[in-house]
């Protein structure tokens, strides 16, 4: 008894040397970024001694909307980059969320500024308001390098317009995801007339050198990130399918086979974008997550068969070539900041938690591993989730709906009940929206702390 | 997972924008302090009197540059040349460029700076449709007034030889714009008796290095145009482009000088 205590302890110390919770950058970005937003009002401060009158003011609106899209424009294809301080330490998600947050505010001050601009300068030429559709014809025509910047303002609304909630849900994401590659068109169009016409820029040499330095770094990024990077990774350590097994009834794991395949460098927890060689499939990535810690010879990811993509999965033949970008997510170990954890998956959202209940370190009893599902035929990976809790001393436990179709209790009572120190836990937490949302609402009435619930949703 | 508002954080994330531009171009002054105190009446240097046209090289030549007029679109400075006591050459050395700014100053400042010798003093008429520009121009050509005024006062210059008249046979050619990479430089000259007689820039690059460089070689091509009585002059080294500006835009002068 004592001896297993004192194992007790010693594993546990263990456990919490390698705990070193890595805080996530989030916080220095956010400041660097509206320090770089005060520069760029600065450029305008500057450069502007006085207003005279109300057409002043409102080209003055104009010439700030526009700095401000400029640069917001360059930070919204930077959030796409692919950085891996983003992708893994702020997370994946919350990149995406800020990129469709700052997406929407950018278009916004864009169209503001075409408004404000052609506006001023309509009242400047003794004209109205309703000559300002002839007065952007002759800006357009006459003025360098506006009429790319016109077709590339097209561009982004069209692009803008698709992303809207209700018309994307109705797009395959193929066609999507294409369309939005023409962002860096419409980045590559209007970058032009911001220095040829922008007042601060053709008057303030610095202020050019900032703005050439802010798209230079955001294109290498892109061109580092984006391309070189999967390039080297896939010539290096070359995947292929090795096999592809149905787990239950509409989930099925893929064996990936390749090179070194430790050498990538990916933890429990992270995903990779994957894309398979095979007919239909080739011209699309799609994210899935690794569902058992990376082995040198072999990855695996499971898939819940939900759209075309993943039914395509189940005829995925042997041999075929995989094309994969990664590793992604921040949804791992390193988020850990407790000795005891409890991992809480819903339906498939059980493949990063599978990978991470083998992997975590803990000492018997540590380890707790919550998983929601409607059936127990649905439970999938279930025989490996017993085997490791069997092997490591950790708990399991599930929730299925009942015979009649209730469904179960995940209230924060329940919780308590069934873990008494919840609230001395970290929480990762992977699940559709619905449940993600509710298990967050219970978890934090059980006293557990927002610090120490991580999740990764990919709701926008 | 904090639950997330849309409605309530576009409307937030729009009301906070727009305040804070409202704030900033309220903080902004309605004129500019530092050159308010530059408009002030006096007198323009001379009585326009018969004289003739001062050639580029003319004894008693001096230039004036006028301080820097801020106008809410960039500054304007003008410099004058001024041989004996007539003002022979007005030129703006910074006006505004960006946007509808560069077509403005490109309309505005050619006609300006005829005014300016045409009329001899700084009442001059705006420009309709760059009055800002007008304005700051005017600012800046009455302080390069000044300040020739004082420059001459304290020479106590000698009374300037004035030459024969030739105003019947001279004329005027302004040649078209040539775009260079740092901006238009456009030419004009004086051609009396089938020879030039005087070359001035009625535009050149400016802003930057190129307000320097222009500085630095604009007088010497006018010099070298007169010299040569062609396009055919040597380019200032370090200005190579507004050299080749130049050479385009005098040779279209003389080309109508020729026709």
């Amino acid at each position: 008894m004592t001896t297993t205590l004192a194992g007790g302890r010693a594993a546990r110390r263990q456990t919490m040397r390698r705990i070193r919770p890595r805080r996530s950058p989030a916080v220095p970005l956010v400041i660097a970024l509206w320090a770089g937003a005060a520069a760029v009002l600065w450029l305008w401060w500057d450069n502007t001694p006085s207003l005279a009158d109300n057409t002043a003011k409102i080209l003055a609106a104009g010439r700030i909307t526009g700095l401000l899209a400029g640069y917001l424009m360059a930070l919204v294809v930077l959030q796409m980059a692919r950085v891996p301080a983003l992708e893994r330490r702020v997370g994946s998600d919350r990149v995406a969320r800020w990129h469709a947050m700052s997406g929407r505010y950018t278009v916004s001050l864009v169209i503001a500024h075409v408004f404000l601009i052609t506006w001023a300068y309509a009242l400047q030429a003794g004209k109205t308001l309703g000559d300002i559709v002839q007065q952007f014809m002759d800006m357009v025509t006459t003025l360098p390098d506006m009429g790319k910047a016109a077709i590339g303002t097209g561009l982004l609304v069209v692009i803008a317009l698709l992303s809207v909630g209700g018309v994307r849900r109705r797009l395959p994401y193929d066609t999507w995801y294409h369309v939005h590659l023409l962002t860096y068109a419409v980045v590559f169009l209007t970058f032009w007339h911001q220095i040829t016409t922008g007042n601060e820029f053709a008057v303030q040499p610095t202020a050019k050198t900032f703005w050439y330095g802010l798209y230079g770094a955001v294109t290498a990024l892109v061109v580092w990130y984006r391309i070189l990077t999967p390039l080297r990774l896939n010539l290096k350590h070359r995947m292929y399918v090795e096999a592809v097994i149905e787990e239950t009834p509409g989930i099925v794991s893929v064996l990936i086979g390749g090179k070194k395949l430790h050498r990538m460098g990916a933890e429990a927890g992270q995903f990779f974008r994957w894309r398979f060689m095979a007919p239909g499939m080739r011209f699309s990535s799609h994210p899935y997550s690794l569902s058992a810690a990376p082995r040198p010879d072999m990855l695996r990811i499971t898939v819940k068969a939900i759209g075309d993509h993943t039914a395509r999965l189940r005829e995925l033949r042997p041999g075929t070539r995989v094309w994969a970008e990664g590793p992604y997510g921040a949804l791992t170990a390193q988020r850990r900041s407790r000795g005891k954890v409890l991992l809480v998956a819903g339906g498939v959202g059980i493949t990063p938690m599978r990978a991470l209940f083998e992997t975590l370190p803990g000492a018997s009893g540590d380890i707790t591993l919550l998983y929601r599902a409607n059936s127990t035929q649905d439970l999938a990976l279930w025989d490996e989730l017993a085997a490791i809790a069997d092997e490591r001393g950790a708990r399991l436990m599930y929730a299925v709906n009942s015979p009649d179709g209730e469904r179960p209790d995940i209230s924060a009572d329940r919780l308590r009940q069934k873990l008494p120190d919840i609230d001395d836990h970290d929480v990762f937490l992977c699940g559709p929206p619905g449940f993600a949302q509710s298990v967050y609402d219970s978890l934090r009435d059980a006293g557990v702390p927002a610090r120490r619930i991580h999740h990764e949703s990919f709701e926008m | 997972m904090r639950k997330s508002h849309p409605i309530r954080r576009v409307v937030l994330a729009g009301a906070a924008t727009v305040s804070g531009i409202v704030l900033l171009l309220s903080l902004k002054p309605a004129s500019d302090p530092a050159s308010a105190s530059a408009a002030g009446g006096a007198a323009p240097p001379a009585a326009a009197q018969e004289s003739a046209q001062g050639g580029a090289q003319a004894a008693g030549t001096s230039t004036s540059t006028g301080d820097a007029a801020q106008t809410q679109y960039g500054a304007v400075q003008v410099r004058i040349t001024v041989v004996g006591n007539k003002i022979t050459k007005s030129e703006a050395v910074q006006a505004p460029q960006g946007g509808t700014s560069t077509e403005k100053t490109n309309l505005a400042v050619p006609k300006l700076n005829a005014d300016v010798v045409a009329k001899q003093s700084p009442d001059i008429d705006t420009v309709s449709g760059a009055t800002y520009t007008s304005e700051g121009y005017k600012k800046s050509l009455q302080s390069a007034i000044d300040k020739a005024n004082a420059a001459a006062s304290a020479a106590q210059p000698s009374q300037s030889a004035s030459a024969p008249a030739q105003e019947a046979a001279s004329k005027t050619l302004t040649g078209t714009v040539a775009q260079t990479q740092y901006g238009p430089v456009q030419v004009r000259i004086t051609v009396a008796n089938g020879k030039i007689t005087k070359a001035e820039a009625v535009q050149a690059p400016s802003g930057g290095q190129s307000t320097q460089k222009t500085e630095l070689a604009v007088p010497k091509l006018n010099a070298a145009a007169v010299a040569a009585g062609s396009a055919d002059i040597d380019s200032v080294s370090g200005a190579t482009y507004t050299s080749a500006g130049y050479k385009k835009s005098l040779q279209s002068a003389l080309d109508q000088a020729g026709g």
